[in-house]
This record gives structure tokens, sequence and C-alpha cells, in this order.
């Protein structure tokens, strides 16, 4: 037992680092994309060209989803991405598993993992990172002039006036054995709230847990986010406002509830940003 | 009286019909043909002949030496394993319900493994191990389950089997208590890598970590068959084997440990692979006979038959993306073993 286990040491040392992060591909011509936010970035800065295999979170712009599915993105299979003779894969940082693109890697295709940061910086730096990679700086420039920075403008101004009000909301992913499952600390919905100003009033735990009837009653949110998914595990928005545990919250009794595409809310591309407009301004005009 | 032992011995046991060898024939032949057609068959283009004749590009080459051929062995030999450890553990406990899961090893194998997943990166920030950090924690938690065992039934001797099923269970509980904590703890990003895991996959092997997994499965599998007969004798009950002059403590021993570090070595590679451990051996059974110099053997190829023809489905259904193998495995094994119980009650 000993012996493998030094066997597995010995071989363990023997790995190569991949990925590179953020600076030009040596070939960008046949991309294949393995996460929903880099391929909407994709369309936007005209390279959806170049795209030939997108993943299971790539549902933006409808038309993505004509492209060959490469599954999850977290259980990418090898052969399977090699099959279609990509000079490239860039994928998000939960991208894997890393055995794959180490296989990937070896045969000299370029494996580029993009970094995930939850805040309008981190979009920022995302777009700037795959134009880089691909090429597109030009393009992305355009973006950011045309649409991206003027959104930017307004969710600082809204998100300041959100924050005066004070605030509080919860993100609902859905419901887990019939309790909403809620947003933590270091989870894209945290990210989100915090970009519109508000405050996440449910994050003394971490990731998306369960959370029982009563601390969301102790919460009291004034605004709850939930996405289109979430929102039919509880049927409609009446039948929401109507579950025990959130009933008899603020954001129930006032009807300030948020549906939206959960994709466009959390994946953290540009489209993230406009939600987050939206809702700042939906929440504004409700409380006035 | 030890002479009439030996006759008696050799009538139950020696004994392997020659509609058995038919069988362990064919399954051989199928194993073989599997392997050939799943090395043949995949999302990448590439044709095995071509290779033979050395007409294919440095990239075929390694699609097929390093990807698609570890796998297909991987996946061989994860079978095999899974179904002669059920067969052997079946047989040991006298029980048509064990499983390699009984015992609690692939619990502490997934135990290992969820660990590394969850708290791995916080925990062994700057040590390189990679890819090799889950197997070797999945193997570690395997001996770990099987060291507690060996401990609490006082060297698996202590009343029974009845008392190990039943610490096997509580072993098994309390490791699922741990990997309950958890995945409760874990992050959205742990959690989905998680669930992936406990559904199993083939994907992503490499020879380095192939070579020791085949070596420790290998060590297993030859260690296992010689018990055959014993394992027969167990049948008639413990104090009869022992009488007939089997020491059942070293049996229960080598058969414990054996099947417990192959399970080990599968689980530790390839994830959670339902079903084949627990119907495998009721197949070979349903269409042989149930001695066990039959039933190792034909377990050992019949898993390795299903386990290949589950991957190749797994990787070409929905090619390029792939389907985890546990699902494929069920969805294969149980309709055909239910047909096959209906076929045996008409008869």
């Amino acid at each position: 037992m000993k012996y493998i286990l030094t066997l597995f040491m010995a071989f363990s040392f023997q790995q190569q680092v991949f990925a590179v992060e953020c600076s030009a591909a040596s070939d960008a011509t046949r991309v294949t994309v393995a996460g929903g936010s880099i391929t909407e970035i994709m369309y936007m800065i005209d390279a959806e060209d170049s795209i030939i295999a997108v993943d299971l979170t790539s549902n933006f712009p409808e038309r993505a989803r004509s492209h060959p599915q490469i599954g999850y993105v977290r259980a990418l299979s090898a052969e399977g991405i090699l099959s279609l003779d990509p000079t490239i894969i860039i994928g998000e940082n939960d991208m894997g598993p890393p055995a794959v693109l180490e296989q990937i890697n070896r045969t000299g295709v370029e494996v580029a993992i993009v970094p995930e940061e939850h805040s309008v910086l981190g979009v920022k730096a995302k777009v700037k990172c795959i134009a880089e990679i691909v090429n597109k700086k030009i393009e992305a420039e355009r973006l950011f002039e045309e649409k991206l920075d003027p959104a930017i403008n307004k969710l600082e101004i809204a998100s300041q006036k959100v924050l005066e009000k004070n605030t509080k909301a919860i993100f609902i992913l859905g419901l887990q054995s019939g309790s909403p499952l809620i947003g933590g600390m270091d989870t894209s919905a945290n990210g989100l709230i915090e970009m519109i100003g508000a405050k996440n009033v449910l994050s003394s735990f971490e990731g998306w847990k369960p959370v029982s009837t009563e601390s969301i009653l102790m919460a009291e949110p004034d605004v709850i986010l939930i996405s289109n998914r979430g929102l039919s595990a509880f049927g409609d928005v009446e039948s929401l406002r109507q579950h025990p545990a959130l009933a008899l919250t603020p954001a129930a009794k006032n009807n300030n509830i948020i549906a939206m595409d959960g994709m466009a809310m959390l994946g953290f591309g540009p489209r993230t940003i406009f939600s987050a407009l939206n809702i700042a301004n939906d929440i504004l005009d409700i409380n006035d | 009286m030890i002479s009439r032992a030996l006759s008696l011995k050799s009538s139950i046991t020696e004994f392997i019909s020659s509609k058995q060898l038919l069988i362990l024939f064919l399954l051989c032949i199928f194993t073989f043909l599997s392997i050939f057609i799943a090395i043949g068959t995949g999302s990448y283009d590439l044709s095995v002949i071509n290779f033979l004749l050395g007409k294919t590009s440095g990239l075929q080459n390694i699609v097929l030496l390093e990807i698609r051929v570890p796998r297909v062995i991987l996946s061989a030999i994860v079978g095999a394993s899974l179904g002669i450890a059920g067969a052997a553990l079946q047989g040991l406990f006298r029980n048509p319900l064990a499983d390699p899961g009984l015992i609690g090893v692939s619990a502490g194998a997934a135990l290992g493994a969820t660990t590394i997943i969850v708290i791995g990166a916080n925990f062994f920030p700057n040590l390189y191990l990679g890819s090799f950090l889950l197997p070797v924690a999945a193997i570690s938690g395997a001996c770990f389950v099987i060291f507690m065992l060996y401990v609490l039934t006082k060297g698996f001797g202590y009343q029974g089997v009845t008392y190990m099923l039943l610490v096997g269970i509580a072993v098994n509980a309390i490791a699922g208590v741990g990997i309950g904590i958890l995945t409760y703890i874990s992050s959205d990003a742990e959690l989905r890598s998680l669930t992936f895991w406990t559904m199993g996959s083939f994907g992503g092997v490499t020879w380095p970590l192939l070579v020791p997994a085949i070596i420790i499965i290998f060590i297993s599998l030859v260690f296992l068959i010689p018990n055959a007969r014993k394992l027969d004798l167990l049948q008639l009950g413990e104090p009869e084997a022992y009488r007939l002059g089997i020491d059942v403590q070293r049996v229960k021993l080598s058969i414990i440990f054996t099947s417990a570090s192959a399970v080990g070595a599968s689980v530790a590679l390839s994830g959670m692979i339902g079903f084949v451990g627990l119907v495998v051996p009721h197949l070979v059974r349903l269409i042989g006979g149930v001695n066990h110099k039959y039933l190792l053997p034909g377990s050992a190829l019949m898993g390795a038959c299903l386990m290949i023809i589950a991957d190749l489905f797994s990787r070409i259904l929905l090619q390029p993306a792939e389907i985890p193998v546990g699902l494929i495995t069920s969805a294969i094994g149980s309709p055909f073993f239910l047909w096959l119980i209906f076929r045996m009650k008409r008869l």
C-alpha cells in the first residue's frame, strides 16, 4: 500500500500547469465555449463566427443553442470535445473535470480559464479578457462605449439611491424539500444584490442553503429576487407570495417580487449589468 | 472422516459443468468483442485499422492511446472488480442483497473523495497532487473503513457474519453523516462536482492513474478466485464449513480485504457506480448456476462486459457531451434483470 501511494505521489509531480489566462490565443479560429456568460460576450463582440460548440448553460442569445452541445460545464468529455477539432477552449473558472482539461491540453488544444468575480468590475474584466483571447479588442471597446459604460453609469446612480433607501433583499434559487434555497455569502446572487445597492439579509452562511421559515421572517426582506425557473417551482408569483415562509415578509405583502431569467441575472456577463439596472429601477419605482 | 469430508468437498466444488464452461467461454468472447467495439467507437473520427497500419495522424494516436484505450480498460477492470466483489461478498454473507457498498467500503471511499472535493482546496493548497489527490483520498477512506471494521469485529471474527453486516451498516451510516455534513457546508461549485462524482464517470483517466489501479485490482482478483470452493462450503453455514476443514477466519479476512481494495480502487477512479456489484452476480447465477468456481469468473467477465457497453453508450449517445455512466448501468441492467426474473418464474 505504501509503495502504491509513493507511486501515486511520484507520478503526480509530473503534472503540467495549463490555462492561458487572458492572453491572446495563438489560434482562435475554432472556439469551444464552456460557460453561458462567455458565449454571451462572444456574440456581443462579434466573435460568434469562431464558435464551434457551446455548453448547456449557453442559452443566450437563442441562436447560440444551434451549436453542437458539449454538455455540462463541470462534466466535459475529452474525446467529445476533441472530435469537434477546436483550436481553443474558453471556459469559466468552474470548468472541469481537471483531468479532462489536462487530456485536452495535451493534444495541443489551448485551454483558457476566464477569471470570475461577482461585481461590475468582474464583468468588465471578463469582457476584456475574452476580447484579448479572441483578439476582438476594437469590438470590445465599441461594446463598452455604446452599451456597457452607459449602463454601468446609470447602475451606479440607481444603486446609490437603492443604498440610501436601505433596501433588504434575498435571492431565491428554488425550493429544496419545501424550504426556499437562498443565496448566501460568496454566491453570484450575493454579488448581484450588492451590485444593485441592496443588502443581502441572509448572508450569514456560505453558498446556497435551504433556509427555515423563521429565519426568513426574521430577515424581513423588502425585495425578493428569484429566477424564472425558481419561480416555476412555486407555481407563479401568487403562490410564491402565499408560501408560508414568505407570506409575512414585507416583500410579499408589498408584492416586491422580481423574477427574471437565471442566467441573465447570475451569469455575470454583460446581461447581469442590464438586469441589475432593471432590478434597481424596479425597486426605486416600487418604493416611490 | 477426513476422507469423507474431502470427497464431499470435491463433489460439491470441483464440479463445473460443461454448460458453465461454455457460458464462461462466451462471456470471454463477449468481453473481448465489446473491448474491440468500444476502442473502435467514439466521437473522435479515427479507425483502429488505420492505426494498426500506421496511417493515423499524431493527434489521432493521442486520442486513441491516451484517451480512449485507458478509458475502455478502466471500465473493464472496474466492472470486473465490482462484479466479482459483489459475488464474493454475497457468498461470504450468504445474503443475496449484499453488495460492495454493504460493508461500507464504497461509503468510506466516497467520504475520502468528498472530503477532498469540499475542503481539500483549503487544507492542501500547496500539495500539487492534482488529479491524484482524489483517488488517494478515496483509497485512504476505503482503507480506514476496512481497518475500523477489522477492529470493531475483532479481526472479522466476532459472532459471525450477521454482526459483521450490522457493523457494516453502522459504518455506512457514519460515513453517510460525514458526506452529508460535507455536502451541507460545500459551496455551489463543490456541490456540483460532488453530484457528478456520485454518478460516476470514466472520463479523464490517464495511464499514470490507471496503472496502479490495474495492479491493485489484478492482485485482488488473483487472491479472490482461489477462494471459490471455500465459498461454496461456507454456504452450508460457518460451523459446518469449519468442520469440513475450512479456516473460516482466514477466508473472511482474505475475501473482505481483497474485495475492499478492488472496490476502493474502482470507486477512487470512477466514482460511485451502482447496480453492477449487486445485480451482475444474480444475472450470472440465473444463466448458469450457483457454484463459485463458475460464479466468480463469470461475474468478473459479465461485470466487465456490461460496464464497457454502458461506458460506450455514455460516450456516444449524446456526443460530444456525455451521460454519467451510473445512469446507464442501471438503465440497461435493471430491465434486463427484471426480464430474467420473470422468465425464470414462468419456466
